[in-house]
């Protein structure tokens, strides 16, 4: 395809943008903290990895990490396995009520969460959630099970209903096609959802704070301990920060393929 | 256990209206299907949409009303019920 | 499973109207899904999953925003009371505005600069994988910690971005003190952080096009510009459509980054609805009022998301 020869230049010139003011919190995360509040410099005068050293010789900083990442993954795979049958009826189907069942879904991203969170936590607490990871997984997919039937559905109505005819045809029961044939057909639309799923339950804090107190507690709610009396200890809040974001950046190596060719066959 | 959702008996009227609405409409769609067609409002809507469009409109009525004049919310309530049913019919 | 009865008898249902779809695709207007009602079946897991969490909650705010709650046994009904005294109040009425031109803002920044990018990525080799991670990375960063990146790189005195205004460019630049710098800092955070959104987005659906129709604008001898515009732009629909109302839905409701930033400071400058909101529902802890605010914030959001939707599926029929 065609592209303009300045393209090039300019979309790195982006990406080094991009990457400024993670780098500048990674700089951080290497200098002592007299040094961060002391002086403006470019380059860190003085590298030290003492910060890292205290994240991972503290449980509940590493521990908080830990079920950031367990209710992620679980979020992940609880909203695709309830998104996947969904995202095949809108695409396959009509049935009462499902263009307005499908604009539904789509409002719950668009609840205003400040008030809502009195809510959570009671209702949570009341059924024996609260402060789970399973609970924070179910919590999550009231916005990320709407957008993954979205995109899901996108994915779906690119394939040929022929298949499913033939399928049929050919004496394939709708789980038995839907397992064996069609499912490996949008692996890489699944890729590409389950990496949304995972980054919008990952970044999400409000409502993960809100339903969680210890045994839960994600990692963005612990970077509130930096801040104490004595003021905030950058270093290690800038370290934390950095370790963020190392999970986001392994699941997006993993399907960056699926992103760069899943919606291929998608309509979307 | 469910007494933090301090109900009252407007809002469960508001919500058990809601649910007999929805009903009768999943029942209506049984006995007669809903047909798309074009009105006052320029795209193609059935009869499910208009319900929708005019729900969001009596609201948008009301918190209108609300916002501007100090008269009564009941005569709000009249006006919002018939641009819904204008919607409903027309739209 | 509940999945089991569909599956007994839906593919006898997908195969008897196997004829029609060769009829009625001729006229591109008929909707080739057949109606089955069973299809409910395999859409009832994601209802009970997400009504779960949306309807209780929902109702629990509805009842909210007509009483005066001290706790579940001692309160209140005070009717609309709390509409009124939202609606009215100037201080929302400022944050409505100063959101809603936030939002336009986003919007009319991030969604070309979106697109650009996805245009200008690269298609083959080794640097796809690496620009693509590099593009999401900001995407990955949980929002608190996008706000204390921001809040620390927009500083004059240790923050990269704001030492560079300051002494490169030379302008006093101090988003704790000005208006004007707060919005911007904002600003470029927004569009720092949820551009790559919309790349990807872009990017996945530029991709999804057929080689053939670049060969044949090659042929013809089409510009560029007259390339994107007639042959990428029109596929990019459907993918637009989620960029720009999950842009729209996310900018509306901004918290978390501005709160750690600017803390809607100074002075309300950057209180956007969301903010203040909280400051009602969390620091008042008044939820007789935050449960009207968030109604009326609801339906808003709702209306624009129910036009842009329509607007942009339609558009295309």
């Amino acid at each position: 395809m065609r592209r303009l020869p300045w393209a090039r230049t300019v979309f790195w010139l982006y990406v080094a943008t991009l990457m400024l003011p993670i780098l500048w919190m990674f700089g951080m995360s290497i200098r002592p903290n007299q040094d961060i509040l002391g002086s403006f410099s470019l380059i860190p005068e003085r590298v030290t990895f003492d910060n890292y050293a205290t994240f991972f010789g503290e449980t509940s900083w590493y521990s908080s990490y830990l079920n950031s990442i367990i209710y992620t993954s679980l979020n992940a795979v609880m909203s695709l396995i309830v998104a996947l049958p969904a995202a095949y009826a809108f695409s396959r189907f009509r049935f009462a009520g499902d263009k307005h069942l499908f604009f539904w879904l789509l409002t719950n991203r668009m609840a205003p969460p400040a008030v809502f969170l009195l809510p959570f936590f009671q209702i949570y607490q009341s059924v024996g959630l609260f402060d789970t990871h399973l609970g924070v997984a179910i919590a999550h997919m009231l916005f990320n099970v709407p957008l993954a039937v979205w995109i899901l559905e996108g994915f779906m109505s690119g394939i040929p209903r022929e298949i499913d005819e033939t399928a049929a045809i050919d004496g394939y029961s709708l789980p038995r096609f839907f397992v064996r044939i069609f499912l490996p057909m949008i692996r890489s639309a699944i890729g590409v959802t389950a990496f949304f799923c995972f980054m919008f339950s990952w970044v999400e804090l409000l409502i993960a704070r809100t339903i969680t107190s210890v045994n839960a507690k994600p990692i963005a709610a612990s970077m509130t301990r930096t801040v104490s009396a004595a003021g905030v200890d950058w270093g290690l809040l800038a370290t934390a920060g950095v370790l963020t974001i190392v999970p986001g950046a392994i699941v997006i190596w993993f399907v960056r393929n699926y992103i760069a060719k899943g919606f291929a066959m998608g309509r979307v | 256990m469910l007494d933090w959702m301090v109900w009252t008996v407007p809002t469960a009227l508001v919500f058990a209206g809601l649910a007999v609405l929805l009903i009768a409409m999943t029942v209506w769609g049984r006995i007669s299907p809903p047909v798309a067609r074009r009105g006052f409002l320029r795209i193609e809507t059935d009869r499910g949409d208009r319900l929708y469009i005019g729900l969001i409109s009596a609201a948008v009525v009301l918190a209108g009303w609300i916002a501007i004049t100090d008269l009564s919310m009941w005569l709000a309530l009249g006006c919002a019920l018939l641009v819904a049913v204008a919607i409903g019919i027309w739209g | 499973m509940t999945d089991q009865t569909t599956v007994a008898q839906s593919p006898s249902g997908a195969a008897e109207p196997a004829p029609p779809p060769a009829e009625e695709a001729k006229d591109a207007r008929v909707d080739p899904r057949p109606k089955n009602n069973r299809a409910w079946w395999l859409v009832l897991p994601v209802v009970v999953s997400v009504a779960f969490t949306a309807v209780i909650p929902l109702m629990t705010v509805v009842n909210y925003s007509v009483q005066d709650v001290f706790s579940p046994s001692e309160r209140i009904f005070v009717g609309l009371e709390w509409f009124r005294e939202i609606a009215r109040d100037p201080e929302v009425r400022g944050a409505f505005v100063r959101t809603l031109l936030f939002s336009a803002q986003v919007l009319l920044i991030e969604i070309p600069l979106g697109v650009a990018v996805a245009v200008a990525m690269p298609r083959r080799g080794v640097s796809v994988s690496v620009a693509l991670v590099l593009v999401a990375l900001p995407l990955l960063i949980p929002w608190n910690v996008v706000g204390t990146i921001w809040q620390i790189f927009a500083r004059g005195d240790i923050g990269l971005g704001g030492w560079a205004i300051n002494n490169v460019l030379g302008v006093n630049f101090n988003y704790t003190l000005d208006s004007t710098d707060a919005w911007l800092t904002v600003l470029v955070m927004d569009v720092w952080h949820w551009t790559p959104l919309v790349a990807l987005l872009a990017y996945a659906g530029l991709r999804s096009i057929p080689q053939p129709y670049f060969q044949a604008a090659q042929i013809d001898g089409a510009s560029a510009w007259a390339t994107f515009r007639h042959i990428q732009l029109p596929r990019l629909r459907g993918v637009l459509t989620i960029a720009i109302l999950l842009r729209f839905m996310d900018s509306f409701m901004i918290y978390t980054e501005p709160f750690v930033v600017t803390g809607g400071g100074p002075g309300n400058a950057t209180s956007f609805l969301s903010i203040l909101l909280s400051k009602i529902a969390v620091g008042q802890f008044d939820l007789g009022p935050a449960g009207a605010f968030s109604l009326l914030y609801f339906l808003f959001v709702q209306i624009l998301c129910y036009v842009f939707f329509t607007v942009l599926t339609r558009s295309g029929r």
